[in-house]
Order: C-alpha cells, then sequence, then structure tokens
C-alpha cells in the first residue's frame, strides 16, 4: 500500500491504493467517481479517459500511485456544479451518444482536444478521436457534437 | 485484467534507479510510460518481482540541440519531443514519425526512451533510431557506455541494456543540408502498429543522392535496414525507374514475420509499396526543403 | 400520418432524456453498483480447446488471504439444476440439446470455457485466486471447423449427443425448385463463406447477485436485454420460484443481443452469492469478452442459382452450415429464420433450402444484430456476381427481380406477404442520389491513373415486427404489454419491459406519450428495468418501434379516456367535451376552465371520492402490433482500394431507407449508422479468429480490431416516404438494418473496385492481405 494525496476534480483527495492498482480502478473503487468507465484495460478503447495535468491520459494505463501530486479531472468534474458545459450540451444537442458507456472517455478526450486546438476541423477532429472506440453511433453524430462545441466556443 | 502483484519502487535520482536494478536484475521492470508495459501487466504477460517507476527522475527529461546532435532524455514524454522546435528543425524523420505513434492520450504518457528500451519492432520510433544510426547513453553500476543503433536492437522486444543499466538518453544527428526524409507507415486503422513501416532519410546534395537510410518497421524482430536499397541509390539521380529497382532489392533478405494481420509474402509486397512511396515522399521533401 | 392531438414530439429530434446522466458520468451501470459487503468473482479458465478434466485442485487458491470462496463445476451443478439455454427455452427450441453445466465438469470445450469461480474481496485478488487453481487435463483433439464437425471421426463433444451435429440437417423446397432449375437458361453454383464475428459492446456482460436468505430472495442486477427473460434463467437454474427473484437493470453500455437470460458465469456468480451470504459481482473484462462471450455469424452456404439470360433471379438452392460453438443455443435457431428471409423484396420463384449446424471447440454462437443477416449477404452477393456474368448493372438487375408493390401484395415463396414494402422506390431514389454515370466516369478516370474505385448497392428487408400474420400477432414473443399511470405527482409514468441499451426507448416512448395524453415531454416518465415492477417485455428484434411505440400510443389514449372520465367528476362536464393540451385538462372553448393534470392525479389520490368514481388513472395496455410491417431500404458505398498495401477506404455511404414514421429521425439516424459501421467493421477489420489447435487469437483490442472514427464515413441518409398500414401505428424497427444490408454494400463495392483484375468474392472479411491475394489469384479475363 502507498499513501497518496491528488486533487481530484478541484478536491483534495487521498487514499492508500496497492501500487498495481491503476488509476481508472482507483477513480472507481476508492474515489467511487464511477463515472469513467473501464472497456479493455489495455489501452486501446479511450472509455477510461481523464485529464491529468492538463494532458488527456488512459487511466487505466496509469498506476494510481502515479497520479500522487497530480491534478486529475475526470467526467464529473468537467463541468461547474454538475451543469452541463459547452461540449456536453453541444453533444445533447446534437444526439452524440446512444448506450453511454463511451462517453466520458470521448468527452473527456475531446475536451482536451478542443483546448488545445479549438480550430481544428473534422479531419483533424476524427483522427484526435480516432483512439476511442463507440460501437453504437457510426462516430458522426459525437463528430458533430465536437464540431458544434468548437463553433459555439468561438461564437462566445 | 487486474495487475499481478508486485512490489513497487520509485528512485528520485538515477544512482538510486541503478542500485535498484543492480539490485533486482531481472526480476525488475523499468516503468516509464507505461503505454507498453501496463497492457503487458494487466494481461498477465510479464510477471516481475518489481516495478522501478523513474517517473520521478527529473534529469532524464529534456530535450537539447547542441553542435551536430539532439540528445532526448529517455522520460521525455512523446508530446513533448512531438511540440519540440529543437526537434522539428535538427531531426525531422522523428518529427513526422511522432504523430503516427497510436494517441494523443498515449503519446502523454509514453515517453521517448520507453518506446526505444521496450523496442517493439513494429513501433516507429525503433525505425528511426535505426535509420538514423541512434546512440543509446546507458549507465549502470561500472559507468556508462554509448550503444549504436544497430548494437542495441537485439532481437525481438530485447535490446543490449544490460539488467542492472538504465538507458538515459537517446543521441540522434541533426539533419544535415540538402536531406529530406519521409515517414510511411500501413496500419490497419489510424494509430495502430505499422503492418510495415518504413523510415527514409536521403541527403541529396546537387541532383545526386550521396546518402540514404531506409529502416523498416514491422518487417523482422527488430527495426531492419534496407541495406542493398541503400547502397544502390547513393551516387545515383532520384528517378522513378531507381526507386522502383530499389523496392526490388529493399525486401530481398528480409523474411517478415506472419501474423493475424498479414502474411510474411503480404508484408514483402506492401514494403517494396513503401519503398517507392517513401523515396518519392523523401526527395519531394529534400526539394522542399531546399 | 398518426392521428395525433398535438404533433409536436413525435416525428421530431427531440433531445433524449437521457443524456443529462450520460453526458456527466451519472450513468448507472452494473459495475458501478457498490452493495455492502460486496464480493468480486473471476474465473479460472481452459487454456485449452478440447480436454478431459482430470482433476480439479482449488485449495492453494482457497488458502490466498482476501478469496473467500471457490467452487468447481462439480460445486455449482449440487446447488443448481441443470437445464437448457433460456433463450432456447424461451423460442421453443424442442430439438436436442447437449447437456451442460455452468462450469465446466468432465470436459473443457472451448479456450476460455470456465472451470473455477474465485470469490474475494476485490477483483485483483480473484484473479490472483484463478492463478492458483490446479487443473489436470488430458488434451482431446480440437474440432476446430464445421467441416470437421460434421465428419464422423470427429470427437463428440458431447457424449449425450453422439456426434456434433447441434440440429439435424434438414431440407425445406418452397415452389417447384425442380422445374425452375430444369428450365432455367441457366444455372450457377458459388460457395460463400462468412467469418466469425461479435458483438463487442463497450460494457462487456456482468451482474451482482444479492441473495437474502431471510426471505428466500434473489436479487440480481444485470446487464440484459429482458429483466424478466434473466429472472426466468436465474430461477430455473437456481431452482427459486420465479416470484422469489428480481432482476434490475440501469443503464447499459450495448449489447446487440449479447445479453439475453443469464450467462453461465451470471449464473455461477448468482450460485455462489447464495453460498456465501454476501452479493458477488462479476464482471467480465475484454479479453472475456473476446474469448467466451459468444461470437456469430460463421456461416458457409453453397449456393445455385437458376438464372434466365436476361437476368432473372428464378431460383435458389441453398446448402448452409452454421457453426454453433461448443454450447449451442441460439446458433441453432439461426436457420430457419434465414430460410424464411431468403428471397427478401424479390420475386423468387423457388427456394430450396438445407442446413446443418455444426458443434466445434469455439465459443457458443451468440444472437448478433439481425443474426439472419447473412441470408442477405448471400442473396445480394449472387446478384451481382450474376449480373457481372451477364453485363447487368447492379442497380438494373435488382430493378428487373424487385416484387413490385401490388395490392394484394405480392408473397415471398416462403410465406410472408411484402406488404407495404417500398425496395423497388429505395433503389430508384439510390440511383437519383448517387450519380452512377458520374461515378463510372471517375471510375475510368481514376483507373488510367492507377487507383481503383469501386460502387456497390445491396437492398434488404427485415421484419420489424414483420407483417401482420393471419395467425395473429405480428411480432415475436406475441403481443407488448405496458402499465400507464398518471401519478399522483402529474407525472404520466410508462412501466415498460422494454430494456433499453441505447435505444433511447426514455425519451422516444415519453415522445409518443406525451403527443397522446397532451402533456409535456418532461411530464412523461419512461419506468424499465425492474422485475417487480415492470411487465413482460425483451428488447431485440427490432420489435419495439411498432410493438412498444403502438402499445404507447394506444395505452396513452386509454389513459387519457380514464383521467378525463375521472375530470369530469371534478369539473362537472362531459368528457366528451374535455381536452388535454399542454398538460391542462380543460372543457372545449372555455380555456378559463384548465385545470392541470397534476392537480387533477393529486386530488385522484386524496382518496376523497367514492366507489362510484374510478379515482385509479390507470391502464393496463396490451399492442398486437396492428398491421405490423417490413422495414428495408438500398445502401450504396462507394470505395477506394489501394491494390499496392490492400487498405481500402470507405469514400461515401448512402442510405435509402423507409422505417416507416419516424419517433425521432435522431434516434433513426443513430441506429442506422451504428449498424453500418459494425457491418464496414465486419468487412474491414473484425474477425474472431481462432488457430488449426483452438487456441483463440483475438482476446484484446489489438487483434480484434474495431471501427474507428477514421474508418467510418460521413453516412447520407434519406428517408422514404412510408406506406401507412394502420389507422395509428406506423413506426417500425430500425435498429438491425443496418447491420445486414452494410457487409454486402461494402463487399458489392470492393469487387466492382477490383473486376479490372478480374476479382470474384465469395467471402465477407477482406483484410488488406486477403484483398492482396484475390488480386494475386484473379484472372483479369474474366
Amino acid at each position: 500500500m502507498v499513501d497518496i494525496t491528488l486533487r481530484v476534480n478541484g478536491a483534495t483527495r487521498t487514499g492508500s491504493p496497492e501500487a498495481r492498482k491503476t488509476l481508472a480502478d482507483f477513480l472507481r473503487d476508492d474515489l467511487n467517481l464511477t463515472g469513467t468507465h473501464i472497456g479493455c484495460e489495455h489501452g486501446v478503447c479511450g472509455a477510461c479517459t481523464v485529464i491529468v495535468d492538463g494532458r488527456a491520459v488512459r487511466s487505466c494505463l496509469m498506476l494510481a500511485v502515479q497520479a500522487a501530486g497530480s491534478e486529475v479531472t475526470t467526467i464529473e468534474g468537467l463541468a461547474p456544479d454538475g451543469g452541463l458545459g459547452t461540449l456536453q450540451q453541444a453533444m445533447w444537442d446534437s444526439h452524440s451518444f446512444q448506450c453511454g458507456f463511451c462517453t466520458p472517455g470521448f468527452v473527456m478526450q475531446a475536451a482536451a482536444f478542443l483546448g488545445d486546438h479549438p480550430d481544428a476541423d473534422e479531419q483533424q477532429i476524427r483522427e484526435a478521436l480516432s483512439g476511442n472506440i463507440c460501437r453504437c453511433t457510426g462516430y458522426q453524430s459525437i463528430i458533430d457534437g465536437v464540431l458544434l462545441a468548437a463553433e459555439r466556443n468561438r461564437e462566445q | 485484467m487486474k495487475l499481478p502483484p508486485v512490489e513497487y519502487e520509485a528512485p528520485t535520482t538515477v544512482a538510486e534507479a541503478i542500485d535498484l536494478l543492480a539490485e533486482h536484475l531481472d526480476e525488475a521492470s523499468v516503468l516509464a510510460g507505461g503505454q507498453s508495459l501496463i497492457p503487458l501487466l494487466a494481461l498477465r504477460l510479464a510477471r516481475p518481482m518489481v516495478l522501478i517507476d523513474i517517473n520521478g527522475i527529473d534529469e532524464l527529461s529534456g530535450v537539447s540541440a547542441v553542435g551536430g546532435r539532439v540528445t532526448i532524455g529517455a522520460m521525455t514524454r512523446d508530446y513533448v519531443a512531438e511540440v519540440s522546435e529543437a526537434v522539428a528543425n535538427t531531426v525531422p524523420l522523428l518529427a513526422a514519425a511522432l504523430p503516427l505513434i497510436g494517441h494523443e492520450a498515449i503519446r502523454s504518457r509514453g515517453t521517448i526512451g520507453g518506446s526505444l528500451a521496450h523496442a517493439d519492432p513494429a513501433a516507429e520510433l525503433p525505425a528511426v533510431a535505426r535509420a538514423l544510426d541512434a546512440e543509446f547513453v546507458v549507465r549502470g553500476p561500472s559507468g556508462e557506455r554509448v550503444i549504436p543503433a544497430a548494437q542495441w536492437f537485439e532481437g525481438y522486444l530485447t535490446t543490449s541494456r544490460r539488467p542492472d543499466e538504465l538507458l538515459l538518453e537517446v543521441r540522434l544527428p541533426a539533419a544535415r543540408r540538402g536531406t529530406g526524409i519521409s515517414f510511411q507507415e500501413v496500419a490497419r486503422r489510424h494509430g495502430d502498429f505499422a503492418i510495415v513501416g518504413l523510415a527514409v532519410s536521403l541527403v541529396v546534395s546537387g541532383e545526386v543522392i550521396s546518402d540514404a537510410r531506409l529502416a523498416f518497421a514491422g518487417m523482422s524482430h527488430v527495426p531492419v535496414r534496407a541495406a542493398a536499397a541503400e547502397d544502390l541509390l547513393v551516387g545515383e539521380r532520384p528517378s522513378a525507374e531507381l526507386f522502383d529497382e530499389a523496392a526490388r532489392r529493399a525486401t530481398d533478405d528480409l523474411d517478415p514475420p506472419a501474423d493475424l494481420h498479414g502474411s510474411s509474402d503480404y508484408r514483402k509486397m506492401v514494403a517494396a509499396a513503401m519503398v517507392r512511396r517513401g523515396l518519392r515522399a523523401a526527395a519531394d521533401n529534400a526539394r522542399e526543403r531546399q | 400520418m398518426t392521428a395525433i392531438a398535438a404533433e409536436r414530439y413525435t416525428g421530431a429530434s427531440i433531445k433524449r432524456a437521457e443524456d443529462p446522466r450520460i453526458l456527466t458520468g451519472a450513468g448507472r451501470y452494473v459495475d458501478d453498483i457498490k452493495l455492502p459487503g460486496m464480493l468480486h468473482a473471476a474465473f479460472a479458465r481452459s487454456p485449452l480447446a478440447h480436454a478431459r478434466v482430470l482433476s480439479v485442485d482449488v485449495s492453494p487458491a482457497r488458502a490466498l488471504p482476501g478469496v473467500v470462496a471457490v467452487l468447481t463445476g462439480a460445486d455449482l451443478e449440487a446447488m443448481t439444476v441443470p437445464g437448457p439455454d433460456a433463450l432456447m427455452a424461451l423460442m421453443g427450441w424442442a430439438g436436442p440439446t447437449p447437456e451442460f453445466t455452468l462450469l465446466a465438469t468432465d470436459k473443457v470445450r472451448f479456450v476460455g470455457d470456465p472451470v473455477a469461480i474465485v470469490v474475494a474481496e476485490s477483483r485483483y485478488i480473484a484473479e490472483d485466486g484463478c492463478e492458483l487453481v490446479e487443473v489436470e487435463y488430458d488434451d482431446l483433439p480440437p474440432v476446430v471447423s464445421a467441416a470437421f464437425a460434421l465428419d464422423p471421426s470427429s470427437p463428440p463433444l458431447f457424449a449425450n449427443l453422439g456426434d456434433n451435429i447441434a440440429r439435424p440437417h434438414s431440407r425445406s423446397e418452397f415452389g417447384d425448385v425442380w422445374s425452375t432449375f430444369a428450365n432455367a437458361d441457366r444455372i450457377v453454383d458459388f460457395h460463400i463463406d462468412v467469418h466469425r464475428h461479435q458483438n463487442v459492446p463497450m460494457e462487456g456482460r456482468g451482474c451482482v447477485a444479492s441473495y437474502d436468505a431471510d426471505r428466500g430472495v434473489m436479487t440480481v442486477y444485470a446487464a440484459t436485454q429482458s429483466v424478466h427473460v434473466s429472472r426466468i434463467a436465474v430461477a430455473m437454474r437456481l431452482g427459486i420460484e420465479p416470484d422469489k427473484v428480481r432482476v434490475v437493470a440501469g443503464d447499459i453500455g450495448g449489447s446487440f443481443g449479447l445479453k439475453i437470460g443469464a450467462s453461465r458465469e451470471e449464473l455461477a456468480a448468482a450460485a455462489a452469492s447464495r453460498l456465501v451470504g454476501r452479493p458477488v459481482k462479476w464482471v467480465e473484462d475484454r479479453t472475456e469478452n473476446l474469448s467466451a462471450s459468444g461470437q456469430a455469424r460463421e456461416e458457409s452456404f453453397d449456393v445455385r442459382a437458376a438464372v434466365s439470360n436476361d437476368g432473372d433471379l428464378l431460383g435458389l438452392d441453398v446448402k448452409m452450415v452454421i457453426d454453433t460453438g461448443s454450447y449451442p443455443g441460439m446458433g441453432t435457431m439461426v436457420p430457419a429464420i434465414m430460410e424464411a428471409m431468403l428471397p427478401g423484396p424479390y420475386r423468387l420463384a423457388a427456394l430450396g433450402f438445407e442446413s446443418t449446424a455444426a458443434i466445434t471447440n469455439k465459443a457458443s454462437y451468440v444472437a448478433y444484430r439481425g443474426p439472419w443477416a447473412s441470408e442477405t449477404f448471400v442473396r445480394e452477393r449472387v446478384l451481382d456476381l450474376i449480373a457481372k456474368d451477364l453485363g447487368l448493372d447492379p442497380v438494373e438487375i435488382r430493378l428487373r427481380n424487385v416484387a413490385p408493390r401490388t395490392d394484394p401484395p405480392a408473397v415471398m415463396i416462403t410465406g410472408r406477404p411484402l406488404v407495404g414494402v417500398t425496395s423497388k422506390e429505395s433503389l430508384e431514389r439510390v440511383a437519383q442520389l448517387v450519380d452512377f454515370p458520374a461515378f463510372r466516369r471517375r471510375q475510368a478516370e481514376a483507373r488510367a491513373q492507377g487507383r481503383y474505385l469501386g460502387i456497390g448497392v445491396a437492398t434488404f428487408i427485415e421484419a420489424a415486427p414483420g407483417p401482420r400474420s393471419p395467425e395473429g400477432p405480428s411480432g415475436p414473443m406475441g403481443t407488448e404489454s405496458m402499465r400507464l399511470r398518471l401519478e399522483e405527482d402529474g407525472i404520466v409514468a410508462l412501466f415498460t419491459g422494454q430494456m433499453p441499451h441505447g435505444q433511447s426507448h426514455q425519451t422516444t416512448l415519453a415522445q409518443i406519450a406525451a403527443d397522446e395524453f397532451g402533456v409535456p415531454f418532461e411530464q412523461v416518465r419512461v419506468v424499465v428495468g425492474d422485475s417487480d415492477v415492470v411487465p413482460f417485455g425483451l428488447t431485440g428484434g427490432s420489435r419495439s418501434a411498432t410493438m412498444t411505440g403502438g402499445v404507447a400510443l394506444h395505452g396513452a389514449r386509454q389513459l387519457k379516456v380514464k383521467v378525463l372520465d375521472f375530470a369530469a367528476h371534478l369539473m362537472e362536464a362531459n368528457a366528451q367535451d374535455l381536452l388535454i393540451t399542454d398538460g391542462n385538462v380543460w372543457v372545449r372553448g372555455d380555456p378559463a376552465s384548465a385545470i392541470a393534470v397534476s392537480e387533477v392525479a393529486r386530488r385522484a389520490a386524496s382518496g376523497q371520492f367514492g366507489a362510484d368514481v374510478d379515482a385509479k388513472l390507470e391502464v393496463e395496455a396490451t399492442f398486437d402490433g396492428g398491421e405490423g410491417g417490413w422495414s428495408g431500404g438500398t445502401h450504396c458505398a462507394i470505395v477506394e482500394v489501394d491494390v499496392e498495401t490492400g487498405i481500402v477506404k470507405v469514400e461515401r455511404y448512402v442510405a435509402a431507407e423507409d422505417c416507416g414514421a419516424l419517433i425521432n429521425p435522431a434516434v433513426v439516424e443513430g441506429q442506422i449508422r451504428g449498424g453500418i459501421a459494425q457491418g464496414i467493421g465486419a468487412v474491414l477489420l473484425e474477425r474472431s479468429a481462432y488457430g488449426e489447435d483452438g487456441s483463440f487469437q483475438s482476446a484484446t483490442f489489438m487483434d480484434y480490431l474495431m471501427p474507428t472514427t477514421c474508418d467510418v464515413p460521413r453516412i447520407e441518409i434519406e428517408h422514404l416516404e412510408t406506406v401507412p398500414l394502420d389507422a395509428d401505428v406506423n413506426f417500425r424497427g430500425v435498429g438491425e438494418g443496418g447491420m445486414i444490408v452494410a457487409p454486402p454494400t461494402v463487399v458489392n463495392a470492393i469487387e466492382d473496385a477490383l473486376s479490372p483484375f478480374g476479382v470474384r468474392i465469395y467471402e465477407q472479411h477482406l483484410p488488406p492481405a486477403r484483398i492482396l491475394e484475390l488480386i494475386a489469384a484473379a484472372d483479369p479475363g474474366q
């Protein structure tokens, strides 16, 4: 067991995970933040994507102990006060999702990408999200949601 | 797919890390970016007794361009190298290959040194290192060694790093005047490992190719140079016919692996196409860079 | 269109009620459930494809700190009731069933066959425990192909069956097969293979089982397409009274046919929870999902086609072999559906069909979105192959053969009337949307430059739910039930056995009810996922748009009648003079009379009315599908094939589809696009791969490749004018169509791209290496 302290969604959190415990499992089991989903546990599907120190990462490919001292944002912390941010609202308006299991990973990855590339075009968005797998939608509605969010961000 | 029980160490200096490596030798795995190692642990294919997490060793990160080369610390994240102006300006072949590594989230954590120490022959960075004759600086209890790429990659997922040594940095030569590069890969999907990948670096002096380096990913148990093609190209003027002949020769001595994604013959056919396309792109790049 | 009071919601892409929780991580999937004292299960699984189990020693696993219980196959047999697969039983399967146990006892029959269940304080420890289970195996020769399974010398997987045939060979004939073939201008023979691939929902199978010994009640938190089918499966196998089993489901991360009933592992976890007296969670990881949850579509077809020189497809004679894997279930039932659907919307005069189901050492064949889809693949490939032989255009040959819409409607040779089918219109629409002559010019120019573009079309119908049958209800499993209730707070609650796992029922059904009843969308709540509370139902078979949309429509009307009868008392008016709009009840012509529906509900619940007034504002509605109907359409794909690398890019994809009246266009289009993505995945990327020794080779996402944003293009969808069949309910299902018709659409396009090389394609899986093999083997003179 390793004692760790980190900031998650703006709050200081502590825990004593085994070294082998992934950040994904730590978030879900120890911190009860079950919005981050586990889809493959080998870093391919992107469902577990969170933001660590400003970068989108696959939380199944990080040990919890490696996040000590870091700033972590999960889907629960993306929008203020449990509401919907611009990206989430745009995805709602665009019917982006169906079963919702891939959703937190897509939202976090898209949020990180748009933050760095606010004027990305469709092809760039497709490439940026090509590491997130969705089985339900065929992706078009997700891309539309991201494009709509980018447009609304520009208008603000 | 939960990781197996394992001990964990997090040294904060290189010296500490080397002491740990010397103590545990083959029972230890070095944890850098984790993007390759953690899946192996989750699948319980790797069973080290101890993980030596080097993410806390600050001195292992950094990119510096001095004289005729670029030195990249082993723990430099892929994404840092991707946005590094020093890399873009002095090692354009590396800059071309980096965006092809997996996806952004992988590059957030993955490291230059980690990928090269893991030595997956289907990965992009080993092919780049092999093409450019990179130098690998390791340090162990008995001191430092500098290992050229040709000796670094020993076998499938195997390097000549001894179990008590730590990879500190990689040195890549700065691209000379007249350099043209390309990195081509055929992958099943965007971001996947290459079924066949090709790193090309040419130097075109006047109208003639004065230097030619072609290194394949996915064609052997290590990244491998297409020596026969290189020999053919040096001293010649770029032309479609020359590139066709180079493509024919490039795979003569190779016996590429067969797997779910392609037979050996398939890889040879694709490799030939990669050589044609890669040389064309590198020649174009040389013209653009002038 | 239906006679709806205020056409505000139905037909509009109303934003989903599900999304606020989905988008903020507040969804509740089975792995999110935590109960006090909950334990975690993992399974020790066979590394061999076929072997006798000589001994199982669980003592080292039991000794591991944190492990609470380890049960073997024998242990579980002693505490459960033997029986067949629940879905098969439900669907009335009467054929031979192999005897199989929840966990392997005397034999293992595929790589991944579970041998022991380890229950521990955490999944980490449970997996550690699995590694300590010692099993002694005696290797047996593996049966890894249907061909070998049908060979009498193959070692039988099941002693009680004696051979590896899951269902006896059968042959049916429709029309005059002999004459049709005897008199045809030409007979052509093909052998067509469809490869093994699988559902792969992003959330795997799983459950949390919790047994209350005091009350004798087993509660299972499940991921399932029907809480009641799961309940019955658990009850049957665990020997518990069905009304003492409660199945609860929250959000479900996709299924596509996988999560029906209860799997062997879920049943084992439930039995374990009863034994240890604590809740047990089992959620499969991706390796388990790929290797053990089940696979689909591995079928092969010997096809004879009787054809006229002008391109009439007169008859088909098909011999099919289906590889049902090791614990046969759904696979044994699929051939019958294929036989019924093979003629499609065409004027086929004769059909001969025979099938054999083979048992092999692979994971079991399960239902996967449009389980009978290969009938469309075979038929649409055959049409293209015939067209090529005769020099006909693919749209032309289909227009020639499609049954015209007549009154009375044409009847498929296999019995079902093609009532309301708009296949001809969909073909014509695609021809309008895609400028074929312009494409052919572009294709020729590209070929001159060494680039290979191709175009393909395919046409299909799906029974969604299917035409009204003379015997009664249209849909599978007969009528659909729903309880509708005006709650005390004014919410119109719909209690349905539907179990959405991406279908957006909490939105679409609310749209219909809101329109019919007269309240705002937000004032309707769709209640799902609790077997104590909802009537029987199952989400599957593309039934819900018609069956559940219909029962919601009629049920809302019935509830409205009841509410107005009650409101008439309150308002001292005639019920016939009352309206409900925007959540208010009012007297026609007197807006000032309006009372909120919520107020009416509150008064009804207040108990102040005598027995002469019916204040129970609730109805139990049923719907038999009305006139039912077909969905269908024509899809078209344009691809480019890189003939040096074999990489295929889908450049453009157009779908002209008819699913009747659309409840929510965005939901419909999402379903279609998702199905098409799976079809593209099947052709270009996905294969459940077994080695010759039965080893499983695609157990991670590095080898089982899923389509991504860069593999699926923008899909243009055109909705056709519906042919209304029913006075009120013309919504038809659309869930499976995309996945049924996309594979032949894409394969037809690839063959067209490669036609200069003389390539002919008789298979569905075309990874890059296969493309180059086909080119190398082809004869350009063809």
